[in-house]
């Protein structure tokens, strides 16, 4: 523990990252007490200090402390991750006030003693520290009301959210979000008011509940009472018994559930496993580095949710037109962007494909015009633009936006009428969409943020080889003998490929392990959203055939492709404009 | 099944004649102590590495521990296929390997479930999710010891009350009495085994230890899940004689701090059965021992089992694995230190860059090295060799330095003396 002389006569803030440091005991000694919130730009200094394989939320934590604003912090030994950024900091000494509460992993009687003596002891520490002496009505005043939600909306659980995360929530959902994660959700019931009593003059009253024995100090009444009230918070994944945590699942409002996790923090994809399990809700799983370089992909995945939420009818905003009706889906994705023009008995009456090369917003322009003079159009012929895939925020043409994963589930209902199941793999996304019995979207699920099993990492890896694409796609279907490429990374799978090389293991095996390492990627994913066949794959490693085979063979059923699986996408945000025009005319009818 | 029961045999009858005596038994007592487990799964618990282990000796129940299998998983080439499983299940692929390993057979059936679950919250998270979820999905019913970091009479009186609440347990779910006099025999047995263990650190000063990377992590196995069996105790007295009797060692010696990868071929060829650079110790092989005696004895060996648990050097701040470390260095003379990142593993991740500032502030040059200990296909070893090899490089070149200096310092003082004289 580090308690030093003050820097400044003022005291100063104290931060805490973790739901059970005892803020309003802190609070109670005039302390101004603030959760940590903080998203580091970069991790340099966590990774020097302490490893790159530690949770974004610990690594921005060391970021925080080393700020010179920043004098006081209060930790629990919460995890592996909170004990090591406490000796880290501890050794930096770049804090006036440094603590960690040995925080118990049971919740009895016993545990309630354990943790009263530490919070004890972080009182005298505080004490000594800022001069200030433990006034009880202070404490009181600093609880919040627990008033529990019952509105409409959209739980946030799982692993700590950080900032950017619940704004990309925010913004994506159309439903007000709650966030309950690992440092939200802070809630301890009111204190009794008779705490907050002074002690009475003369002999004790029973009538008004006073004690016939020695009254107690105003601290040791507020923790005996606080003690338990802190340790029986909804407990975090880090205690023993989390029982009481499935309450957090369908309470009374919640009508979807955003499940965090968080690369290098192991606690919450362990309750994910059960949590799925438990529920009928609609759950996503969205998994983060904490840092805001996710925010992209956050949005895409959120809106998704949010399109399975609140109906697609409701996102889609047509505009009046006059004539025949023609809508065009511009799918804008990493590697190409794509079009589709349907008429109005959803006929495909041109498609394009050009490379999105450089900018989003020039070639999304380009091959728009380009599938307007296919078709033999103007532009203002066109009845509706739909506009999907990672740059559809990019395309200011557009009339709407959609995500992929709705588009993508409509383009397989026309391309493979009866498919259950989309294997998407593009560029820089490997998905797997689950689809209902009607063919809309029941789950879906997304690689994480790495570029693991996506088309990148196969690119990567043909660039390894010294090898072009076309060759890449079915050298490995010669292969003779069983090579396991078992790294998923792109780091270490390369290093492996570059041993099987040296080792001169044969180029088709080499291909053949990197086919089978990224179907059993794409199998995990596909277990996760239980997934059944008949499966339909779709993005550009559809036109891999040694991938394709690998994913058959793992899954242990055919998977379908279709010529026009690249533009599945676009396809997909054509009809979905095309039933918004025809549902609108419906109800004008 | 068969592998660990080959290897068994082949630990008994045709050990490795290079090897000395107590490392013979070391490996005999960890793979047996595996296989049998798994053998009777009806008599065996599934615990944490760390946690005491006499009680269920005493009860006559076989203890079998997550890093335990993993390191024989990954021996027998195995592992591959439970890490899949367990990928399968979900499991994040950021977790340990040792406890996916294990995830990965348990869940998949490959072996029996253990009758019940025993685990501590030292040293790491794994122990709150691992076991808690292995007892959920098959309905075994499990205890958590949880232990402070700080050692006081008070956190001791906790661990010790938990203790006693395990035994109990122990008790009635395999319907045996358990003999509190033999429990304080077997606790009064690892008080004398860590004891010696603690003596045989100075014998290894200068001496040659002929092990490798599996050695040192079977005699880790044996120190904890056989501790207080009088074969454990054997197996450090027999230590402590091979030591005084050992050869004189000349080359590099490195002190090893957690798992060790011993099936990684590049970096044995640097450092197992080597005259010229040796791991002269290792932490895992001395979490338990205690330099400065013990505040409890064997007549309460509830106490004395929980303040070893509480002292582990794993447990509590960085700071004591540090200390345990300096110490580990200064009495074998050692040239300098390893501190081994195992994939996952937050506990040393964490603390693996202070481990060797601390290290190198005390004079002995160190290096983190990031790698598996469990998963052979996530550590193909290439890089990691290149780095511990320019490592016991510079290791060398110092020691040459100093030993020239010496020389020469010598040489000064003889001319001096002959002047002199």
């Amino acid at each position: 523990m580090i308690v030093a002389t003050p820097r400044e006569t003022t005291v100063p803030t104290v931060y805490y990252p973790c739901k059970y440091v005892p803020a309003e005991l802190l609070a109670g000694f005039g302390a101004k007490v603030e959760p940590v919130s903080f998203e580091a730009e970069s991790f340099e200094d966590a990774d020097r200090l302490a490893h790159p394989n530690l949770c974004g939320f610990g690594k921005s934590l060391i970021s925080f402390a080393l700020k010179k604003d920043v004098r006081a912090l209060v930790l629990t030994t919460c995890c592996d991750v909170m004990r090591r950024v406490y000796d880290v900091l501890n050794e930096e000494r770049c804090l006036d006030f440094l603590w960690i509460v040995d925080l118990p992993h049971l919740q009895g009687p016993r545990e309630v003693a354990r943790l009263r003596r530490e919070l004890e002891r972080l009182a005298r520490g505080w004490k000594a520290f800022s001069g200030e002496e433990f006034d009880v009505g202070r404490a009181l005043a600093s609880f919040a009301p627990p008033v529990p939600r019952h509105d409409t909306r959209v739980t946030i659980l799982g692993a700590h959210g950080p900032e950017s995360l619940l704004e990309v929530a925010e913004d994506s959902l159309s439903l007000p979000i709650e966030n309950l994660t690992c440092t939200g959700g802070r809630y301890l019931p009111s204190p009794p008011p008779q705490l907050g009593r002074g002690p009475r003059e003369g002999e004790p009253c029973e009538a008004c509940g006073d004690a016939a024995d020695e009254p107690q100090e105003p601290l040791d009444a507020f923790l005996d009472w606080y003690a338990p009230a802190l340790l029986h918070q909804t407990p975090c994944m880090r205690m023993s018994d989390i029982s009481t945590r499935a309450e957090q699942l369908g309470a009374p409002g919640q009508v979807g559930v955003v499940y965090h996790t968080m690369k290098f923090c192991d606690y919450y994809g362990f309750e994910y496993l059960e949590a799925q399990r438990a529920t009928d809700l609609p759950v996503l799983k969205v998994e983060t580095d904490g840092t805001r370089q996710s925010a992209g992909q956050l949005r895409t995945r959120l809106q998704a949710f949010d399109e399975t939420l609140v109906g697609m009818n409701d996102t889609i905003k047509t505009r009046a037109t006059r004539g025949p009706i023609h809508v065009m889906g511009v799918d804008s994705g990493s590697t190409s962007t794509d079009a589709v023009i349907v008429d109005g008995d959803g006929t495909i009456v041109a498609t394009q494909i050009i490379p999105t090369g450089a900018k989003a917003t020039r070639s999304a322009k380009r091959v728009m015009d380009l599938v307007c003079a296919k078709a033999g159009l103007k532009p203002e012929d066109i009845t509706l633009r739909v506009a999907t895939g990672y740059g559809r925020d990019a395309i200011t043409d557009a009339d709407t936006q959609i995500t992929e994963i709705t588009c993508h589930a409509r383009g397989a209902r026309a391309l493979a009428p009866g498919v259950s199941t989309i294997i998407d793999i593009g560029g820089q996304d490997s998905k797997v969409i689950k689809l209902g019995e009607k063919g809309d979207v029941e789950n879906f699920v997304m690689n994480d943020k790495c570029a693991a099993g996506t088309g990148r990492f196969l690119e990567m890896m043909a660039n390894t080889l010294e090898m072009d694409l076309d060759r890449f796609c079915t050298e490995g279907l010669n292969w003779k003998r069983d090579v396991k490429i078992s790294s998923m990374c792109t780091v270490f799978a390369e290093s492996e490929v570059v041993s099987l090389v040296a080792d001169d293991t044969a180029v088709p095996d080499i291909v053949h392990g990197l086919d089978m390492a990224v179907a059993a990627k794409v199998s995990a994913l596909a277990k996760r959203v239980k997934a059944t066949a008949p499966y339909l794959m779709t993005g550009g490693v559809a036109a891999n055939e040694g991938v394709v085979k690998a994913i058959g063979q793992v899954l242990g059923a055919p998977i379908q492709t279709s010529e026009d699986s690249q533009l599945c996408g676009a396809l997909g945000a054509a009809l979905l404009g095309l039933e918004a025009i025809k549902g609108e005319a419906d109800e004008a009818a | 099944m068969k592998a660990f029961q080959i290897k068994r045999a082949i630990s008994h009858y045709l050990p490795d004649s290079w090897m000395y005596e107590s490392s013979k038994q070391a490996q005999l007592l960890a793979v047996d102590a595996i296989t049998s487990a798994l053998e009777h799964a009806d008599e065996s618990v599934l615990a944490s590495i760390f946690m005491p282990n006499e009680i269920f000796h005493a009860l006559g129940l076989r203890p079998l521990i997550a890093e335990a299998l993993g390191d024989f998983v990954a021996g027998a080439h195995a592992e591959a296929g439970c890490l899949a499983y367990s990928e399968r299940e979900g499991i994040p692929n950021t977790y340990c390997s040792f406890h996916r390993v294990l995830l990965g057979t348990l869940l998949s059936n490959v072996f029996e479930m253990p009758r019940f679950i025993a685990n501590c919250s030292v040293a790491c998270d794994a122990n709150n999710l691992t076991f808690r979820i292995l007892s959920k999905r098959f309905g075994t019913p499990q205890i958590y010891v949880d232990v402070p970091m700080a050692y006081d009479e008070e956190g001791c009186a906790y661990v010790a009350d938990q203790l006693r609440e395990l035994a109990k347990m122990a008790e009635e779910i395999y319907s045996r009495r358990l003999d509190e006099d033999l429990l304080r025999e077997k606790v009064a047995c690892s008080i004398r085994t860590l004891d010696l263990v603690a003596r045989s650190l100075r014998l290894r000063a200068g001496r040659y230890v002929k092990n490798n990377m599996g050695l040192e992590m079977q005699y880790g196995l044996a120190l904890h899940v056989l501790l207080g069996e009088p074969e454990v105790e054997r197996m450090a007295r027999t230590m402590v004689r091979d030591y005084l009797s050992a050869e004189p060692f000349h080359g590099v010696n490195v002190v090893w701090s957690a798992a060790a990868p011993f099936f990684c071929v590049p970096l044995q060829k640097q450092i197992d059965v080597n005259t010229d650079q040796q791991i002269v110790a290792s932490d895992m092989c001395f979490d338990q021992v205690s330099f400065s005696g013990w505040e409890h004895d064997a007549s309460d060996p509830y106490l004395a089992m929980a303040e070893r648990l509480i002292k582990n050097s794993y447990n509590g701040p960085g700071q004591r694995r540090a200390d345990r470390l300096i110490e580990l260095c200064e009495q074998t003379d050692a040239d300098g230190a390893i501190v081994f990142c195992h994939w996952g593993c937050k506990e040393t991740l964490g603390v693996s860059q202070l481990l060797v500032r601390e290290l190198e502030r005390s004079g002995y040059p160190a290096i983190a090295l990031d790698g598996d200990a469990c998963d052979r296909g996530n550590f193909p070893g290439g890089q990691a060799a290149t780095r511990m090899g320019a490592f016991l490089e510079m290791l060398h070149a110092k020691k040459d330095a100093r030993e020239a200096e010496e020389a020469e310092g010598l040489v000064r003082e003889l001319e001096r003396v002959r002047v002199e004289g």
